[in-house]
């Protein structure tokens, strides 16, 4: 629940309000963050940057981005929509798809079987698609100035070694082989690391971290077994804050996240604010868990309102979407979610 | 660069318009001063061509649809009952923007042959927002294929069922370019359905693990 506090805070900026809400410090109001995207196709009109291109080429990454903040009123900027940025800078085999649809990995189409197949290039923060990324970020810092919070993303290696071993061979080498699949993440980490750390020398204040051992095929147990460590060891060479992210219900592992060191969980709609907070209890801040595909894309902003009032009642530390938005998501919508958040601490006169 | 506007709630979005450099459209409803519903079709587009194909579309929703300029609001549509019909609204709108834009726009009949039964089938207005379907030829399968194509009206329009073989629009206004410009998806509801879900299914990303 929220924290009655006898000394106000000062105003912030955005940037200082999201890093303090990630440090579980006081704010002077909740911050509306998006850890992953909140692109859509109005947006990529209005600023003229559709997708494909606009996550390949990096000023149109960065002005497609950059709308967040300028158009939506959220508090965090964050240019890497997609998950396959790293992918395809390993050698994936991409479908780039069009403006309005995701660019995907074709997974039935595995580049490596075995951890000795693994090699990060030297070039790797230097291929296109990670380049793009970093180029990206630097447009941002120049054009937004140093009050904008920017996420980067650095994708974790268990969602690494669905893309180029395939999810259902990548699975079964997990039942089959704990010390093989063991090894391929300690590979595909290094992966991780570098592009996280060029993030960083870019500008970034925040990365997001998705690893997708998510809630209906990775069980808790098998989050302690195979990601935990591998979560710890992000936390001690990413010198940032890292906001994990895993899409489902997620309940069952919110402790070990917990006590990872990671700044930040990104949840999913299907676990409910006031029991991902007892399960983390304290030890991790909180962000998202507002509907995509029933909510965001299919209702309207009454029931967005009412998403975001209960997270701020749960006394959830930042306010945002649950995964990456559907693209044909109504602006409407998006734009409910900062007039929310400020009319409710208004109306409260709290801070958190 | 322009910026976001506050154009009412957004009940249907054409993604991508292949006719006009694939940008987005969108329909808007609103209410005006009276309490009367208005529809507004907008692109934040500002490609060359795009103001002409929305004046294109704002047009063809007249023509095919029946509806009345908005005055005052530029590129505004309305019944002339007053009425929401939203989803018939939406089916005009998604009608028009499958049109090239210099198509020829003309009101439909409201008489159509089904392939499917091989027969006539016609939509007679009654006035007052009443009306009756019919078919010519056998008997045999007639009753079931009209029911069929009204249940297929009351899904695209939002009519109400009078009978097996009549509808009504509650407002109680006959809307007879509406009604001529979704016969033709009436006789195939199902795909009509299809083809718009599927429309609204894509740019949901999906975790790796739910990807094929």
């Amino acid at each position: 629940m929220m924290t009655e506090q006898t000394t106000p805070v000062s105003p912030m900026t955005s940037r200082e309000r999201v890093l303090a809400a990630l440090r579980r410090e006081p704010v002077d109001r909740t911050p509306v963050c998006n850890p992953t995207s909140v692109a859509t196709v109005e947006l990529m009109d209005l600023v003229q940057a559709n997708f494909p291109a606009a996550n390949r080429e990096p000023e149109l990454m960065a002005r497609l981005a950059a709308t967040s903040y300028t158009e939506l009123g959220f508090d965090s900027v964050m240019p890497v929509f997609s998950i396959i940025q790293e992918s395809a800078a390993l050698g994936c085999k991409m479908q780039w798809e069009q403006k309005d649809n995701w660019p995907t990995v074709r997974m039935s189409e595995p580049i490596w079987h075995g951890p000795e197949d693994i090699v990060v290039p030297n070039d790797f923060i230097k291929r296109p698609d990670t380049e793009c990324v970093l180029k990206a970020i630097k447009i941002l810092r120049r054009e937004l100035g140093p009050d904008v919070a920017i996420i980067g993303k650095t994708m974790g290696p268990w969602s690494l070694a669905y893309h180029c071993f395939g999810v259902e061979p990548f699975l079964l080498m997990s039942l089959d082989d704990p010390g093989r699949t063991k090894a391929v993440l300690d590979r595909l980490k290094e992966a991780t690391v570098q592009f996280g750390l060029a993030q960083i020398d870019a500008g970034v204040d925040a990365l997001t971290l998705p690893d997708h051992a998510t809630g209906d095929l990775v069980s808790g147990e098998y989050y302690e077994r195979y990601l935990k460590d591998l979560h710890i060891e992000m936390v001690e060479r990413i010198p940032i804050p890292l906001i994990l992210h895993i899409c489902g219900r997620t309940v069952d592992r919110m402790g070990f996240i917990a006590e990872t060191g990671m700044a930040a969980f990104h949840y999913d709609s299907k676990n409910k604010p006031e029991e991902a907070m007892e399960a983390v209890h304290g030890g991790i801040a909180l962000v998202g868990n507002i509907n995509n595909p029933e909510t965001l894309f299919s209702k309207g902003p009454e029931e967005v309102h009412a998403e975001v009032v209960r997270n701020l009642e749960a006394g959830v530390q930042l306010i945002g979407p649950e995964c990456a938005i559907p693209l044909q998501t109504a602006i409407e919508n998006l734009l409910e979610i900062p007039k929310t958040v400020r009319e409710w601490h208004a109306a409260n006169q709290t801070i958190n | 660069m322009g910026h976001i506007q506050s154009l009412g709630k957004r009940i249907e979005l054409v993604s991508m318009d292949k006719v006009c450099g694939d940008i987005s459209i969108a329909l808007y409803e609103a209410a005006d001063d009276n309490g009367s519903a208005t529809f507004l079709i907008h692109t934040y587009s500002h490609l060359d061509g795009a103001s002409a194909r929305i004046a294109f579309i704002v047009r063809a929703m007249q023509v095919l649809g029946g509806m009345d300029p908005v005055p005052g609001v530029g590129h505004g549509v309305r019944f002339s009952c007053g009425a929401t019909h939203a989803l018939g609204c939406r089916r005009i709108f998604l009608e028009a923007c499958k049109l090239a834009s210099d198509a020829v726009l003309a009101e439909k009949p409201l008489t159509i042959f089904d392939k499917k039964s091989e027969r006539t089938v016609t939509v007679s207005s009654r006035g007052a927002g009443d009306y009756g379907l019919s078919a010519d030829g056998e008997e045999d399968g007639r009753d079931r294929r009209v029911g069929a194509i009204a249940k297929g009206l009351i899904k695209l329009a939002q009519t109400e069922a009078l009978a097996d073989d009549a509808v009504r629009f509650s407002c109680g206004q006959t809307h007879d370019a509406m009604v001529g410009l979704l016969l033709p998806r009436a006789l195939n509801v199902r795909a009509a359905m299809r083809e718009q879900e599927d429309q609204a299914g894509r740019g949901v990303l999906a975790a790796p693990s739910a990807q094929t």
